[in-house]
């Protein structure tokens, strides 16, 4: 079933897992040059179509995930707001107006840090542009023209990667006041004298993922059209709008999640894989241990313990998917741990962290790409699970698994607005992390398709 | 196999253990009432054992697991096993006919694409089978309950349960089809994302065994590349599929989880969340490791299988 990965678990069962990832696949290319692995995989994966359009979707969610805010939203862009200001013995004073940005200051720190980031990706797009040989490939440069230019992409990558840090961690640290509860829809309607905003801009989409009609029977459930393109939810909530935010919770747990997971397998499956012996056996039981018990039922388990914040649910997800990837690493440690340069840094008396971090662990970590591809679509399909279920995410915030709940009993109501369009987004997420896994898995290891 | 259990067991005590302390209510402040409820705290913690130290407080509740004593229900103050006894069958016979399914058609489809490699079937065919493998089983439950289960639009199976509610007056032949009349739309759901693993795995396990000798050998004694392929091949190739069954039932159950949500069955998964959401941990230990202890008896009959079809391998 699509919540577990017995795609990327199934590999690393196979005899395939103990092989090395084809570095010399494709002799021809050679002659273009000096190429390095990645640029052959990622010309073996651009030239599928699918990928190409997967990798597309991906980027779009992305893209979503950081704009969301100015694209659906209560609050105005800016707009000039009538103030009913008083003197210091608290008598009224003729009222003013003021210029506010009501978007911008009330923007949480989870949209600050998203921004923060999408910072630093446009920032590496840039890097990436202004250092393009414009020649395609490496070929005509020269090796202290390369040379020059690892260095600066390197430098680049770190001063971006540890400004987006630090930003986090002083937006995360850093006082954010946020609380407004003025509705604007209802001062939109206020007219003439009444009026106390004036020449106000809206976002696109007039509605944030918690912003309620009133709640009066005609505004709850109601169908698609007129104010609310996409219908609204039992709660008075605008689907449109809430399907566009929920793409942030899926994207945060997908990948934050993995990232745990990655972290967590990787460190035990080198354990396993370099120690090989008593410690591989003891950690090979534990793993078993771990998959042996359902990932759902140890998922409600861990959830009925620990409870269902956002974060609690994301260390869960993270914390139970990380076997995959600790076979993986193992299977990839045993490999590696034969070859020359390891028993060179060996007798070179090098710390073990260094022969483990700095010299095994970058070769080991190229075939688990593709499982943590994999197991990010997986963490999307938990999500969902646990948000349906209703132990995930904590209302309001916007899931497309609790949407589906939303929309009741199918058996007895079927409110196909609610039902299709969330329904059809965690499946598009889903295919497309899909496809990129299965995508990256042909290109980095060609072998597999090339038995005719 | 026995160390796994134990380790399992292990493992689910430990968490369990860290879950938040155990609260007997409170609020009323007079002397009477704090030592009432100071009382039944000490009754609950005898109860629970909690009085004694870990290690114990484990041996204990091992102890009585393997009797079959998984503790009390906190919400419905009912044995675990009772409770779990009831619910389990449906659960099993579902997971196992949506196993047969799944079978029954990864292995003809991922036969024809092994023999159609790189034609139009195989490529049409792994993409089809990885889309149904991303389709949340969350959606394609309501979907299919919605549209063909609710009378306001097709209505053509059952929309709750796992039988009619008049089953005394049934036959057992009668019940039985009343019981697969009510499965079709889980099991529907259960097995739609099975199939992409299992075709895959089996369209590998032919191509690896054409490049044999054995298969050259068969083709030059002259048989037609049919005999060949499902006489020689095919059976070679079935036991990749053997072990992978190991590592489908334990997702299947967890798919489960979700389906008996959905179609109102009620069996383990629809237990499991019940709790969950009552907080009443005994039961979720309780079916989180009959879970896993279903998980390990499927891997066994796993590998006792594999040892009967391939002689080659002994666990000696």
């Amino acid at each position: 079933m699509s919540e577990l990965q017995p795609l990327a678990r199934g590999d690393v069962v196979g005899p395939e897992a103990a092989l090395p990832p084809a570095k010399q696949e494709g002799g021809g290319e050679n002659r273009e040059g000096r190429q390095t692995f990645w640029a052959v995989v990622g010309r073996a994966y651009w030239r599928g179509l699918l990928n190409r359009i997967a990798t597309g979707w991906v980027v779009l969610i992305l893209l979503l995930t950081v704009v969301v805010p100015f694209l659906a939203n209560d609050a105005p862009y800016t707009a000039v707001m009538k103030h009913f200001p008083v003197d210091a013995a608290g008598n009224p004073l003729p009222p003013v107006w003021v210029r506010e940005w009501p978007l911008f200051r009330d923007l949480t720190r989870v949209d600050w840090i998203w921004l923060a980031w999408g910072g630093v990706a446009v920032g590496y797009g840039l890097l990436r542009w202004t250092l393009r040989t414009g020649r395609g490939g490496r070929g005509g440069l020269s090796a202290e023209e390369e040379e020059r230019r690892r260095y600066r992409h390197w430098m680049g990558t770190g001063i971006l990667l540890a400004a987006g840090i630090v930003a986090s961690i002083g937006i995360a640290v850093g006082k954010h006041e946020y609380l407004d509860s003025r509705d604007y829809h209802q001062l939109v309607r206020q007219q003439g004298n009444e009026a106390e905003m004036r020449d106000a801009v809206f976002p696109p989409l007039r509605w944030g993922y918690a912003q309620q009609e009133p709640l009066e029977a005609a505004k709850l459930f109601m169908e698609p059209g007129g104010d609310h393109l996409l219908g609204t939810d039992g709660n008075g909530r605008d689907v449109l709008a809430r399907l566009l935010w929920g793409a942030r919770v899926v994207l945060e747990i997908g990948f934050v999640s993995e990232i745990i997971s990655l972290v967590i397998g990787a460190f035990y499956g080198a354990m396993m894989g370099y120690f090989v012996g008593k410690v591989d056996l003891l950690g090979m039981r534990f793993v078993e241990i771990v998959e042996a018990v359902p990932l759902l039922f140890l998922l409600i388990t861990v959830v009925a313990v620990f409870g269902r914040q956002l974060f609690m649910i994301m260390v869960i997800i993270g914390a139970t998917g990380w076997t995959g990837i600790a076979r993986f690493v193992r299977a990839e440690f045993l490999r590696i741990r034969q070859m020359d340069y390891v028993a060179a840094a060996k007798a070179m008396g090098l710390p073990l962290r260094n022969i483990l971090f700095r010299h095994m662990l970058p070769n080991g970590l190229t075939p688990v790409i593709v499982s943590v591809t994999f197991g990010v679509a997986g963490n999307i399909v938990s999500e969902s699970i646990l948000s349906f279920l209703g132990i995930g995410v904590e209302p309001p915030t916007a899931s497309w698994g609790a949407m589906l709940a939303d929309a009741g009993d199918p058996g007895v109501v079927f409110r196909w607005w609610l039902a299709l369009a969330p329904g059809l987004m965690i499946f598009l997420t889903v295919f497309a992390y899909n496809i990129i896994g299965e995508g990256l898995r042909d290109a980095i290891d060609p072998r597999l398709n090339k038995i005719e | 196999m026995v160390p796994t259990l134990i380790g399992m067991t292990l493992l689910l005590f430990v968490l369990v253990r860290m879950a938040p302390g155990l609260t007997t209510g409170g609020g009323e402040t007079g002397e009477m009432a704090k030592q009432a409820r100071e009382a039944m705290e000490q009754r609950m913690k005898e109860r629970l054992h909690l009085d004694k130290p870990l290690p114990e407080q484990y041996g204990l509740w091992l102890w009585d697991s393997v009797r079959g004593n998984l503790g009390t229900s906190i919400q419905y103050n009912e044995s675990v096993w009772a409770l779990i006894k009831e619910r389990a069958p449906v659960t099993i016979v579902m997971n196992l006919i949506s196993t047969f399914i799944v079978y029954l058609i990864a292995i003809p489809g991922g036969m024809l694409a092994s023999v159609r490699r790189g034609k139009t079937f195989d490529v049409v065919w792994s993409f089809v089978t990885l889309a149904l493998f991303s389709l949340p089983i969350i959606w394609v439950g309501d979907l299919l309950l919605a549209y063909l289960g609710n009378t306001h639009y097709l209505g053509w199976f059952p929309v709750a349960g796992s039988h009619a509610t008049n089953t005394e007056w049934m036959t057992s032949v009668e019940y039985a089809c009343d019981f697969l009349w009510h499965m079709v739309l889980p099991v529907t759901a259960l097995t739609l994302g099975g199939f992409a693993y299992l075709s895959k795995l089996q369209r590998a396990a032919i191509l690896d065994n054409l490049g044999l000798d054995y298969v050259r050998t068969a083709r030059a004694k002259g048989n037609s590349g049919r005999v060949v392929m499902l006489r020689h091949v095919f059976r070679n190739s079935l036991l990749p599929m053997i072990t992978a069954s190991a590592g489908i039932i334990p997702s299947l159950l967890g798919g489960s989880v979700v389906v008996e949500r959905i179609f109102s069955i009620k069996g383990m998964g629809d237990l499991l969340v019940t709790a969950t959401t009552a907080r009443d941990l005994p039961i979720v230990q309780g079916v989180a490791l009959i879970g896993g202890v279903i998980s390990l008896i499927c891997l066994l009959i796993t590998d006792i299988a594999y040892a009967l079809a391939d002689p080659r391998v002994s666990y000696e």
